[in-house]
């Protein structure tokens, strides 16, 4: 299978690995705490039952999708893209300017810790099948979002190995990241990447909803890129503008809630 | 079964985090269709309105949600 060019095969990669990043970064802090409660034997069989049936998913997905017709196909995924990378990138929006808080992974982990923990009783061997159980759930739903995103950034002749790469790369980084470290990536900046993903999804979305219409972008490869710098634009003045806005908000309740109080 | 809930919960909140925003989109790509096959306009006219429609609807559901936060907080002050 021929590469496509590299201006869309560039930000296919670019977008598979970057988003497959912040899905593994999170599959791998439920498997530390699984593995820090109980040992890497339930972590890493969890882990490998769902890896196991991810690779069955990909099995019966991909000759399904090869008989979809490609103008159809790019339809329906731009469409998932646009709803699935604009919701990122409102939510990376949202962090940025302050209005929601940023993800945290050390809080998860320890949120995660004591989730299992709390969960865990009876004998050991039903404590490791529980624990275990929370690592097969972690790394099927992050791995399901690589899948769709793999296959989403991948809908063209050709994009599909470079984005599989890219995936495949993001899952070797954190895992040997992780095994050295031994600790949840929370120094990963996660809202950066998320942002970053949002637009080049959102971009991708538009691009192949569009496609799948029958829109002939001008410019082709330019064009992606064309939209992904518009989205990215966007994001960062409504970011800025909405924490001055929101911290106008704060000091202002603030400012009224204090005057409620002294009188 | 409880994983299959949990996997299914997961993967409609991958594309319904915002109903509004969603259903915003949803529309919005309706119109463009009808607009570029019903319609026989030019499908380049039909891309940009998916596009500049797209930055739109990004922007409003940003805002709602800030403005939504911004109110809630000033409230519980209150």
């Amino acid at each position: 299978m021929a590469f496509e060019s590299w201006g869309v095969a560039g930000p296919a990669v670019t977008a598979a690995f970057l988003a497959s990043l912040v899905e593994v970064v999170e599959a791998f802090t439920v498997v530390l705490a699984v593995a820090t409660l109980r040992g890497w034997r339930p972590a890493w069989l969890g882990t490998a039952a769902a890896l196991a049936v991810l690779a069955l998913t990909v099995a019966l997905l991909g000759p399904l999708l090869d008989r979809v017709p490609i103008h159809a196909l790019q339809l329906v995924i731009g469409i998932m893209l646009l709803l699935f990378g604009m919701g990122w990138l409102r939510k990376a929006i949202l962090r940025a300017a302050g209005v929601i808080p940023l993800h945290d992974e050390d809080a998860i982990f320890a949120s995660e810790t004591a989730s299992i923990q709390t969960e865990v009783s009876g004998t050991q061997s039903s404590r490791d099948w529980i624990a275990g159980l929370a690592a097969f759930k972690a790394v099927l739903l992050e791995g399901l979002e690589v899948i769709f995103i793999v296959i989403a950034v991948g809908a063209r002749p050709g994009l599909l190995v470079p984005a599989s790469i890219g995936a495949l790369a993001a899952c070797i980084a954190v895992l040997l990241i992780g095994v050295i470290v031994h600790r949840p990536l929370s120094r990963v900046p996660e809202n950066t990447l998320k942002f970053g993903v949002g637009v080049m999804l959102s971009a991708f979305g538009v691009f192949w909803t569009g496609e799948g219409l029958g829109v002939d972008w001008p410019g082709q490869d330019v064009a992606l890129l064309a939209f992904a710098a518009a989205f990215l634009a966007t994001g960062l003045v409504t970011a800025a503008v909405l924490r001055r806005t929101y911290a106008r908000a704060l000091s202002d309740g603030a400012r009224t809630g204090s005057a409620l109080v002294s009188r | 079964m409880s994983i299959l809930k949990a996997v299914v919960a997961e993967l409609l909140s991958m594309f319904v985090a915002d109903a509004r925003q969603t259903v915003a989109t949803l529309l919005l790509v309706a119109a463009v269709a009808a607009l570029i096959l019903a319609l026989q306009a030019d499908p380049l006219l039909g891309g940009a309105i998916l596009f500049l429609g797209c930055i739109v609807i990004v922007i409003e559901a940003a805002v709602r949600e800030t403005r939504r936060r911004g109110r809630r907080s000033h409230g519980m002050r209150l």
